[in-house]
């Protein structure tokens, strides 16, 4: 991956800015707003994980995904995931929406950083991840189809998808509420 | 008396008027309401946003934390990409190549090593750049390149279309763009996408890019082109790769004659590729007393993928020609390389990811290529002409084996029908080791 020197470097430019090139082409909230019009709120969670767990995910470092749960007053209408992939050597990030039973409503991509390979965000792509959950198998090139050219975007959103199905099937699934 | 009679007006005004106040207050309170609701999704908004910067930022400090207190582990990919805007890639591949009947031709080379970069110079502008060393030494007694082989900047004009500038890869082909070791089968290049499409092909311009959520992607530009004037017809060069030998890689390329390229593709069901493109410009550059200013190069090309499932197909197709060569080749009389009028390539492949076990997996696959690189030449007089070249046809059949996908070891055998030892056509096996990152 990335030259290890480099870290100190980065850390440092860190506090000072944080300028990231990212084509965006949807905010979170219009994320959520997208895949459940009719919610009332989007709530906050927050799942933890042991380290046992992150192993058996092959969880990058730091990995921290975001949760909402949408409502629409006191029924749950179902869940939406936040987390970023590195693409090639950028990150990318997508949101997950999840049904009540954990099976997949819409996949968006957010933020794009790459210069190539920005065809992930194509609906047609995107649409295959629809109606998978943590049981069904999501490989690429076998139940999701690749790109040619972004092939490692592909791969890693893919990878993330297979993440975040488990982060329901783990977490959410007998989440109170 | 005064104030008492306005107090009564002011009653009898407010007795007459108040069902009116009634309604407007209703629609007041509705307004209200829906101020609040508004308001409250803003500050939702706001809160959202506001929690994304604060976690990007403890999860920047968190990984380099995580990779301070742990040397072990994989470094934060993540934390370098935001927080500094700057990130950096590579790749690097070598190869062993072995000629069955020229054993003593066998051959190994770290054939290339390559660091890239990108950074963001703000949310929408950047600079891209890949640096590459070719054949492990450069020095004037060595054989080796060092080479820019990418470098431009780009800028977002909106969120799927933008401009670029500066020294781009032509986008011609499945692989001028894609050359990474890991995206393609064998240990070598295609012979159609280096001989008759010179991979890796880069000029220096403008370029506009776009795509569409139907899938249709598109690339057009302007900018350098090749040199004619450079042609060798003593040399092999030209034979190997027309346009390889006379293209100029922004090395203080001639650039009297701007050259136009427009290339589209269309990815709308997934695992599906179709596209093609054109690359022309007159390609003499002005030179003073060269007999072919007015040469124009023309190439296009066509392809398509199919990746369904397990299994990955590509057929590809290019076609090139050179106009008003007649005059240049007539004084090239008696060399051996003439400048070609005509020459193409195309190949069909087939690759199967049969085996696939954790991050590993083992793809054979099979590709059948023909091509000519002088399939016409300008006529001349009686006599005089060259008579086209034989069509090379190779036939590889190998593996690549993905360690994870980042990292593939491969191993084929060539075939060729026709031996030429200038061109180091002759069939051999091939190994080859290759990683991106």
């Amino acid at each position: 991956m990335h030259v290890r020197w480099l870290i100190p470097l980065g850390t440092g430019a860190a506090a000072v800015a944080q300028v990231a090139y990212a084509a965006q082409y949807m905010t979170i909230a219009q994320a959520q707003r997208a895949a459940f019009p009719a919610a009332t709120s989007f709530d906050p969670v927050q799942p933890t994980f042991d380290a046992a767990t992150l192993t058996e995910l092959a969880a990058p470092a730091g990995w921290s995904p975001r949760v909402w749960q949408a409502r629409s007053g006191d029924q749950r209408l179902g869940w939406v995931l936040e987390d970023r992939v590195i693409g090639k050597s950028e990150l990318i990030t997508y949101a997950l929406a999840l049904d009540p039973a954990g099976a997949v409503l819409s996949l968006e991509v957010l933020d794009y950083r790459e210069s190539h390979g920005g065809e992930i965000r194509l609906p047609a792509w995107r649409r295959q991840f629809v109606g998978k959950t943590a049981h069904d198998p999501v490989a690429l090139n076998r139940d999701i189809k690749t790109i040619s050219g972004a092939t490692l975007s592909c791969r890693h959103i893919t990878e993330g998808v297979q993440r975040l199905l488990q982060v329901y099937e783990r977490a959410l699934r007998h989440a109170a509420g | 008396m005064r104030r008492t009679r306005l107090t009564l007006a002011t009653a009898a005004l407010y007795t007459m008027l108040s069902p009116a106040v009634h309604a407007d207050e209703a629609t007041l309170q509705a307004e209200v309401d829906a101020l609040h609701a508004e308001v409250a999704a803003l500050k939702d908004e706001v809160r959202q946003i506001h929690a994304a910067r604060t976690q990007a930022v403890s999860t920047v400090a968190n990984r380099a934390a995580a990779a301070a207190s742990n040397a072990g582990s994989a470094p934060p990919a993540a934390a370098i990409a935001e927080s500094s805007g700057t990130s950096l890639w590579g790749y690097g591949q070598i190869d062993y190549n072995r000629p069955t009947a020229h054993a003593a031709d066998a051959q190994a080379d770290l054939s290339r090593a390559v660091i890239g970069f990108n950074h963001a110079f703000d949310e929408s502008t950047r600079v891209y750049g890949e640096l590459e060393w070719e054949h492990a030494v450069t020095s004037a007694t060595d054989q080796g390149e060092a080479e820019v082989e990418q470098l431009y900047v780009e800028h977002a004009l909106g969120s799927n279309y933008g401009v670029r500038a500066g020294l781009m890869l032509v986008p011609l082909g499945l692989l001028n763009e894609h050359h990474e070791p890991t995206q393609f089968y064998g240990v070598e290049r295609n012979f159609v996408e280096t001989a008759i499409i010179p991979s890796t092909w880069r000029e220096g311009g403008v370029a506009g890019y776009g795509s569409t959520d139907s899938g249709l992607s598109w690339n057009i530009g302007i900018g350098t082109g090749p040199d004619l004037s450079k042609w060798n017809p003593a040399s092999a060069d030209g034979r190997e790769s027309p346009l390889g030998s006379i293209h100029q890689e922004l090395q203080l390329a001639k650039a009297h004659d701007p050259s136009v390229y427009g290339a589209a593709n269309w990815q709308g069901i997934p695992g599906f590729t179709v596209g093609g493109g054109i690359f022309t410009g007159k390609i003499g550059q002005g030179t003073p007393e060269f007999s072919a200013n007015n040469a124009r190069l023309v190439l296009g090309e066509a392809h398509l993928r199919w990746q369904p499932g397990p299994f990955d197909f590509a057929v590809l197709y290019t076609r090139g020609t050179i106009s008003d060569t007649q005059a240049l080749n007539a004084s090239f009389l008696s060399q051996p390389t003439p400048v070609p009028k005509s020459f193409w390539g195309g190949y069909a492949q087939g690759a199967w990811r049969a085996l696939e076990w954790n991050q590993s997996s083992l793809a054979p696959f099979l590709r059948y290529e023909m091509f000519n690189t002088g399939a016409a030449y300008a006529a001349q007089p009686q006599g005089l002409g060259m008579p086209p070249r034989p069509t090379e046809r190779v036939w590889t059949v190998g593996t690549n084996y993905y360690l994870n996908p980042n990292v593939v070891f491969k191993l084929d055998y060539q075939n060729f029908n026709r031996d030429d030892l200038a061109l180091g056509y002759g069939d051999r096996f091939d190994l080859g080791i290759g990683y991106q990152f």
